[in-house]
């Protein structure tokens, strides 16, 4: 690795992105940075662009970077294929898990733990060194061995699926962690289980980057930063009683348009 | 009639298969060929495939001859080469040829076949290791027949051939209570027009299986005609084809219940990147009375590219009432979803497009019961998958 994140310099820093869907303008100048070590939370209602900005940080195809910049420990992401945005350490929990018959989330954390590695340059690890590397992390997030054998994702119940997720981010580890509305659809014991497994991924090198619509996960995943979206852009920031003030008042009463 | 130049390859020979017993059989599947000719997309049986447009392409095709070489015999079994077809055994004159006139391609390969060969496993032998099969030499027509006595078990390993043209007769017969697998293995052949025709009966408590890997040709067409005659008889067809290029891989099935508490089992699934084309037609019919019969059968195609076609055909005629009986077909492409999920993970491109098209074809690589001839069929289809999506084998 040629660079190492600078204790003060933004990991991530976003400026004046703007971003096409379908032909549609979704992101309308974000401007947004964050550090190693920090966790901020984004909030916004639907339609506001949440999505967009996760996919647009993880490279989806569709997602039209079309003026500003997204650069990461110093280096522009926007034009890097999402395998490659991954091996650097950028991984997203998704809102909505895919499923994927066929393919065994145990052959699937193999193949993408591996990936990663081989694409930084580390030794790849055999079957059995993934296996212990994770089971040990399923069991506190619940995830039995049958999960694991089973196709990713294919029967599992909403709250199986984002616990995965998890599951996922604690074996990839990245450096940049952006978590798309991994409350949606989740029970409170659920929820709880979601949040110590993100909790216990809080490191001094580690960004996180928490996209909810609710505050309820903010009590459980404390936020350094909150930021709100609106139309496209970030409308207000504050502390964590931001989170608070917009449960309690409404968007439209604290961001006036 | 005249042939045309494209034709020339349907033309009987002085070396031509010939004995007295078989003469009455040859002359029928001639007369048959006569009446029928060379199959083109207006016949409905051919829509898709249109055998005559593909020899006038092939502008004129040297007839010769094809050579075979069967290996792995095991003790007891009887090889009976047809050159010597005058003097053969009473089984291969009870069956060779008996089900070639239903069609003129079958009929064709009976009337200007020049070599061929009979094998028998007499009753109670069960063959441990595969028997292989190799055709190979010039382009022209041929003949096989398996014949498995009662209680006897056989896998065969079948290479068809790579010249320019071959068109394959075989017959199968599967006794009581036998066991007969068909594994055959055809890498792609762009520049052969390779037609094969496999008629196969199933006695009592019997059971065919047939494996089909298959990277098409210029085109290979698979005729597999099957009938279930007796109570207990089954059947189970499974494929995977992964074609590329300008690849033409059409396989046909027709199972025929003719009789009750039968079952038959036929999976297809495809791959198809290029400007291939996959064709799957399968036909299910359960004669009246044959109450008790139960039928599934699953054609799926993956399109890899925007020229690539799948044509799904299935087909049921059903003329008794107690039956189960379950057919799908789909085509679809690959999953965008499911691509872009496992990229974000750190999953290279081409290596998440193998995946995802290994996970596809698996289920029908599973139904291949030998651990080894089923790593061996994985090992020829991750070839082709690798070449299709990019990823290193």
């Amino acid at each position: 690795m040629k660079t190492r994140s600078h204790e003060t310099a933004p990991a991530l820093e976003i400026r004046d992105l703007h971003v096409r869907v379908g032909g549609q303008e979704i992101l309308r100048g974000l401007t947004l940075s964050l550090r190693a070590g920090e966790v901020h939370a984004i909030m916004g209602p639907n339609g506001s662009g949440k999505s967009t900005l996760s996919y647009a940080l993880a490279g989806r195809e569709g997602y039209e970077i079309t003026s500003g910049t997204i650069r990461y420990r110093g280096e522009d992401l926007s034009t890097l294929p999402p395998e490659v945005r991954a091996a650097k350490g950028v991984f997203l929990a998704m809102q909505y898990p895919v499923e994927i018959p066929g393919v065994t989330t145990l052959t699937f954390l193999k193949t993408a733990l591996n990936a990663q590695r081989r694409a930084r340059g580390e030794a790849e690890l055999d079957a059995l060194n993934v296996l212990k590397h994770v089971r040990a992390k399923a069991a506190q997030l619940k995830v039995s061995e049958e999960m694991l054998r089973r196709p990713i994702n294919v029967g599992f119940s909403g709250g199986e699926k984002k616990r995965l997720e998890i599951l996922q981010m604690q074996v990839l580890e990245p450096s940049l962690a952006i978590l798309d509305e991994t409350d949606s659809g989740l029970d409170i014991d659920a929820l709880k289980l979601v949040a110590t497994g993100v909790n216990a991924m809080r490191r001094h090198d580690r960004a996180m980057l928490v996209i909810t619509h609710y505050q309820r996960l903010l009590e459980h995943i404390v936020p350094d930063r909150v930021h709100v979206l609106l139309k496209g852009r970030i409308a207000a920031e504050g502390g964590k009683e931001l989170a608070l003030e917009l449960e309690k008042r409404g968007y439209e009463k604290v961001v006036p348009a | 009639m005249t042939a045309s130049p494209a034709e020339l390859i349907f033309q009987s020979s002085a070396r031509a298969l010939t004995a007295p017993w078989l003469a009455e059989r040859r002359a029928r599947a001639n007369e048959v060929f006569e009446r029928e000719g060379v199959p083109n997309r207006r016949i409905e049986d051919w829509k898709y495939t249109d055998l005559k447009q593909a020899l006038e392409a092939a502008n004129g095709i040297a007839p010769g001859r094809v050579e075979f070489a069967v290996a792995g015999l095991p003790s007891g079994a009887e090889l009976v080469d047809f050159a010597r077809l005058a003097e053969a055994p009473d089984w291969v004159r009870q069956h060779l040829g008996k089900s070639a006139a239903a069609q003129s391609i079958p009929a064709a390969s009976l009337a200007f076949g020049e070599s061929g060969f009979a094998l028998r496993i007499p009753k109670g032998l069960k063959a441990k290791e595969p028997v292989s099969v190799q055709f190979s030499g010039g382009s022209g027509h041929a003949r096989a027949l398996i014949v498995l006595e009662d209680r006897a078990e056989l896998a065969v390993e079948e290479t068809p051939s790579t010249a320019r043209f071959s068109n394959l007769g075989v017959e199968i017969v599967v006794g009581p209570g036998s066991r007969m697998t068909l594994l055959r293995f055809a890498d792609a052949a762009p520049d052969s027009i390779q037609l094969e025709d496999i008629a196969v009966r199933v006695a009592r408590d019997g059971e065919f299986r047939a494996h089909l890997v298959n990277g098409g040709a210029a085109p290979a067409r698979l005729n597999l005609r099957l009938t279930l005659r007796e109570p207990g008889a089954s059947a189970l067809l499974s494929g995977a084809s992964v074609l590329g290029g300008h690849a033409h891989a059409d396989v046909t099935t027709e199972i025929y219940h003719a009789s009750g508490e039968t079952r038959s089992v036929q999976l297809f699934k495809k791959v198809i990147g290029g400007t291939a084309r996959g064709v799957y037609q399968g036909k299910i019919t359960v004669a009246q009375g044959a109450n008790g019969s139960d039928s599934r059968q699953t054609a799926k195609a993956l399109l890899l590219e925007n020229g690539a076609e799948a044509d799904l055909k299935p087909e049921l005629e059903i003329l008794a009432d107690d039956v189960k009986c379950a057919h799908g077909a789909a085509v679809g492409d690959l999953d965008t979803e499911a691509l872009f999920y496992l990229r974000s993970r750190g999953v290279p491109e081409s290596e998440a497009r193998n995946l995802l098209v290994r996970a596809f074809l698996e289920d029908a690589l599973l139904l291949i019961e030998d651990e080894r001839l089923r790593a061996k069929a994985w090992a020829k289809v991750e070839r082709a998958v690798a070449s299709q999506t990019g990823a290193v084998a």
